[in-house]
């Protein structure tokens, strides 16, 4: 890529001389000779973008350059507002990191799952996000310069937060870097570990119903005490309650993380129950029910993360047609939500950074227009959140995100060429640097994956159960077979060591699943089974 | 029991299908595209009119009708009687039955099929504030499987991990239908009690490093269920004040509305049915002595395997029971199980039913009733109650369930042979008038199926292989490959 310098005047060529080259500092831009992608309106070839301390000062085709821009010139070039990935967790541990208790030694083989920090209403992604460098960077060089990032651990996982990827140099710190704050509320569906209410997803609906109806009390006990306190017994403080006023009032918005047509409908009975802003995050059987989504009005964050085919063929042929077919079209669903006119952005939600792009490029190859793509990635984000007087957009006053590649940035063979975040150039890893392993994003753990035999050291004697395992966000599947009868893996949970998953009682005869809590050592799995006869020891290993 | 085991027995619904290891000649056909199929016959049902002719019809009520017929309208049953007595509206789709036998649908009272998730909400003593109609699967595979063992109508019952456990729901197997429209619209709300060795935690050990969970004695499940009482009528009060106040033209602020003790107190008002899993007489006559006492109503009692040593003062109480007829000595609390239960109990008055609390017992309840002529000599009509109109009773909906009469659902089963016969399997089931199982059907549809999925299989692999060549000679880009299938 070649830059050049204009000379105006000696003063602006002296000034210029002390630079590397690399418009890393606030200031004037004018890059010139790509394709301008505005989303506002269409494309303009041969296009300019004027920058100015950090914003968009004009774009178009007869743009007078002013005399004080640094000219950068991006023949051939694509460009793009920078991408708005509406939901990460960037900064927070994935909902299965690897968490061990403290004090370590013999006693925490047999722990329960550690659990993560506790999340709530008023728990602030701002505060407690903690994005490394190499997090932005790689986010960055998916073309992504803004994120939603909240945990994704918990049921109410907190407030989650707009941020610009600035990088570290000035503009690098959280306070600078936020667009919005919150963003929105999160709610997930995760049930809790056995035992600590609530453990089963019906549990959780019932949670998150209990607790708003709290903060609806709150606040009504506080209209009453706050203006006349003489008389009344004060209101407990709870910052947990009081941060759901906001969303009572719908000023801000709930995103239910809902990803099968049966979630969709648990969270939109939530949601009109107490008459919140809905947007879902997921919803990758959004195939299903297009029409039905158009006429519920809740905007959508479709994640990217589509599902993945098993890597034998034996696994496939063993699958029902209904996963297979699951799988099949729900890459489908942004096309579907496109035809029928449901506002929605596509994030990479608990997928990695890396697979970000390619998850696009599948819904294009699977219907969606790449303009439908570039506004489900810039300006719809930008709505959802509240955010498109300042971003998803290259027009006049808006914040200064360009994302420029050598191909229409969708393409399979695009690679990200330079990046400005607020009107600073951003360093574009080099290919290699992207290649090395670490902290992309949400990586859920996978390490018990495959295929196990297990011995159960019972009373009566070993029995011998083979069970193919399969891990997805810090959730267990799979089925089993051998001694007792053939079933499902139900409820299962992986953290990164601990393993717990239980498989069906086997009849009368015996009231009761058989639980498995279990630690991982590379290829081998110990622990001990619970069930109605006993608990006993077991051992697997992969096979 | 089989499905209401440990609390952490959940299912990963939209992921795996739910196998079961036995009886593999059961069609396992896909839910979508039966779903879709079945829509198609469901719209053309719904607007035509179904005879079924020639059958013989055991209506429960009024005995058995040979050469009998059963006109469908607007999904209830318009007429029954001889075929003589029952004329074909012009465009009613007619099925010959000649040679075969026609039922009420088969109801199961106790049922944990299509919850997803965990049937128990284990975390606490009592959870009367979960609901099952929250978490209905309606790709479950067991239900349409249900279907075509002649079950049409289910108690989906929480588990018994707790001395009271979640709301339940009333549903019909709409097989097809969203599950916003599987709930009986006017049927009863109901909710789980739990007694002896599930909620006193024998079958529930936490791990290790999770202490023990009160209760741990039948002492302590007692204690449960009657502070329950006692806190829901406190809750009562203090709403009734905050009402008073509010009348009286002050001001107060509104108390704290709880989803558990607004259960309680609907339990206490008649509102929500109690449905009480339990095995021995000495708990037993412990719950009806603990409704007397906190003022609520038991309506069935569910297991209740020593029913016939207290069967009168059930009687008395007019509580149901709803029990297995031969499953015994799986547990120390099962060893005085007798298959004579059933009619001992009906016998002494008790409204007796069987149940499944099963997937697959589900799929079989006319042989379980048919147990009870051999085992106490109930009579045809009385065993064909036992998984019919009897378990309506229980649910309350007879009214409208449980026989074939003039006015009620069009909840029908068309047998090969008469249902109390091991040889006879189910043709065709109607829910509301729709045919949501047909054998013929199935068999079509199974063909169909296999031949979508190798289609898709292939084109899968084939999708594959082409993007696995590379774009161009000496593309070694790693962001221009397609997305990875070897992650997770």
């Amino acid at each position: 890529m070649s830059r050049r310098f204009l000379c105006f005047s000696s003063f602006i060529l002296l000034l210029l001389a002390a630079w590397p080259g690399f418009a890393d500092a606030p200031g004037v831009y004018a890059i010139t000779g790509g394709t301008v992608h505005p989303v506002s309106g269409p494309e303009i070839p041969n296009g300019v973008v004027i920058i100015r301390d950090g914003l968009i000062e004009a774009v178009g085709d007869a743009v007078v350059i002013p005399l004080d821009a640094t000219i950068i010139d991006v023949k051939g070039a694509h460009v793009y507002p920078g991408l708005i990935d509406a939901q990460t967790s960037l900064g927070f541990p994935s909902a299965s990191a690897p968490r061990r208790r403290g004090g370590g030694g013999g006693g925490a083989r047999n722990a329960p799952p550690e659990q993560l920090p506790e999340t709530g209403p008023a728990f602030l992604a701002f505060r407690e996000a903690k994005i490394s460098d190499d997090d932005v960077e790689a986010k960055r060089a998916t073309g992504v310069t803004t994120i939603v990032t909240a945990p994704a651990f918990g049921i109410f996982n907190g407030q989650s937060v707009a941020l610009n990827l600035g990088d570290g140099r000035g503009g690098g710190t959280m306070e600078s870097r936020v667009i919005r704050n919150p963003a929105a509320q999160q709610i997930s569906f995760n049930p809790r570990p056995a035992w600590t209410y609530p453990d089963s997803l019906m549990g959780v609906i019932s949670y998150i119903r209990q607790t708003l109806l709290d903060a609806q009390q709150h606040a009504a006990a506080h209209a009453i005490y706050d203006k006349t306190p003489a008389g009344y017994k004060r209101p407990d403080e709870s910052p947990s309650l009081d941060a759901l006023g906001g969303v009572l009032r719908r000023d801000v918005p709930v995103v239910f993380v809902a990803d099968s047509d049966l979630m969709m409908r648990r969270a939109e009975a939530i949601a009109k129950e107490f008459n919140v802003r809905m947007i879902i995050a997921g919803a990758r059987q959004g195939y299903r029910m297009a029409d039905e989504l158009k006429a519920l009005g809740a905007p959508l964050l479709v994640s990217t993360k589509w599902p993945v085919a098993p890597t034998s063929k034996e696994d496939r042929e063993e699958q029902p047609l209904r996963v297979i077919r699951d799988r099949q079209l729900a890459p489908t669903t942004p096309a579907a939500l496109a035809k029928n006119g449901v506002l929605f952005a596509l994030v990479s939600g608990a997928g990695k950074t890396g697979d970000y792009l390619p998850g696009i490029r599948k819904a294009i190859e699977n219907g969606l227009s790449a303009d439908d793509a570039l506004k489900a990635t810039t300006i719809n984000p930008a709505k959802i959140i509240g955010i498109d007087r300042q971003l998803g957009s290259l027009e006049r006053g808006k914040i200064a995100n360009l994302v420029i590649t050598d191909k229409p940035i969708f393409d399979k063979e695009s690679k990200v060429k330079r990046i400005f975040v607020d009107g600073r150039e951003t360093k574009v890893p080099a290919e290699d640097e992207k290649k090395k392993p670490g902290t992309t994003g949400t990586t859920a753990t996978t390490g018990v994956d495959g295929t196990w035999s297990f011995v159960v050291k019972a009373t009566a004697g070993d029995v011998n159960i083979s069970a193919t395992l399969h891990v997805e966000n810090g959730q267990i599947s799979g089925t089993f077979s051998g001694d007792r009868g053939a079933g499902d893996i139900g409820n299962g949970t992986f953290d990164g060591t601990t393993v717990q998953f239980s498989i069906a009682g086997r009849g009368k005869e015996e009231a009761g699943d058989w639980v498995f809590h279990g630690t991982l050592h590379g290829a081998n799995m110990e622990g001990t089974v619970s069930t109605t006869l006993g608990t006993f020891p077991f051992t697997g290993s992969r096979k | 029991m089989e499905n209401e085991t440990a609390g952490v027995g959940g299912r990963e619904s939209g992921v795996v299908e739910r196998r079961s290891c036995s009886d593999a000649r059961l069609p396992t056909p896909d839910t979508r595209v039966l779903a879709l199929a079945f829509l198609l016959i469901a719209t053309a049902a719904s607007a035509q009119d179904i005879v079924i002719r020639d059958a013989t019809i055991l209506t429960i009520t009024h005995g058995k009708i040979e050469h009998g017929s059963i006109l469908v309208h607007g999904g209830k049953i318009a007429a029954v009687g001889t075929n003589a007595q029952v004329t074909a509206p012009a465009g009613a789709q007619v099925i010959d039955a000649a040679g075969k036998f026609v039922m009420p649908g088969i109801i199961d009272t106790h049922s944990h099929t299509a919850v997803e998730g965990s049937v128990n909400e284990i975390s606490l003593p009592n959870t009367g504030m979960v609901r099952i109609r929250d978490v209905l699967n309606n790709e479950d595979i067991n239900v349409y499987r249900q279907l075509a063992g002649g079950t049409t109508t289910a108690l989906v019952l929480h588990g018994s991990a707790n001395p009271i456990g979640g709301q339940s729901q009333i549903v019909k197997w709409k097989w097809g239908h969203p599950v916003s429209e599987w709930p009986i619209a006017d049927a009863p709300r109901t909710i789980k009690f739990a007694l002896g060795e599930n909620p006193k935690s024998s079958n529930f050990r936490p791990p290790p490093g999770i202490p023990a969970q009160y209760p741990q004695t039948r002492m302590g499940v007692e204690e449960v269920i009657r502070q329950s009482f006692i806190d829901a009528k406190d809750y009562t009060a203090r709403w009734d004040e905050y009402e008073a106040k509010k009348k009286r033209g002050d001001n107060p602020i509104p108390p704290r509305r709880d989803i558990l003790m607004e259960t309680m107190v609907d339990v206490l008002k008649g509102k929500i049915d109690v449905h009480s899993h339990c095995y021995r007489a000495d708990e037993i006559m412990m719950l009806l002595n603990v409704a007397d006492e906190q003022g609520f109503k038991i309506r069935e009692l569910q297991h209740v395997l020593e029913g016939y040593k207290v069967a009168k003062e059930i009687a008395a109480h007019g509580v149901g029971g709803g029990t297995f007829i031969d499953w015994w000595g799986f547990k120390a609390e099962a060893y005085d199980a007798i298959p004579y239960n059933v009619a001992l109990m009906t016998n002494a008055g008790v409204l007796t039913s069987v149940n499944s609390d099963s997937d697959e017992l589900a799929r079989r309840l006319n042989q379980d009733a048919a147990k009870a002529m051999k085992y106490g000599g109930l009579s045809e009509e009385e065993a064909l109650k036992l998984c019919t109109l009897n378990g309506a009773k229980q649910l309350r909906l007879d009214h409208r369930l449980g026989s074939i009469d003039v006015g009620k659902d069009a909840d029908i089963v068309i047998w090969t042979g008469h249902p109390f016969s091991t040889y006879s399997r189910v043709e065709t089931t109607l829910v509301d008038g729709e045919i949501l199982f047909d054998r013929q059907h199935d068999l079509v549809m199974r063909k169909e199926m296999a031949k979508e999925k190798t289609d898709r299989l292939k084109k899968e692999a084939d999708d594959e292989a082409k993007n696995k060549k590379p774009g161009k000679p000496g593309n070694s880009d790693d962001e221009a490959k397609p997305e990875v299938t070897d992650e997770n």
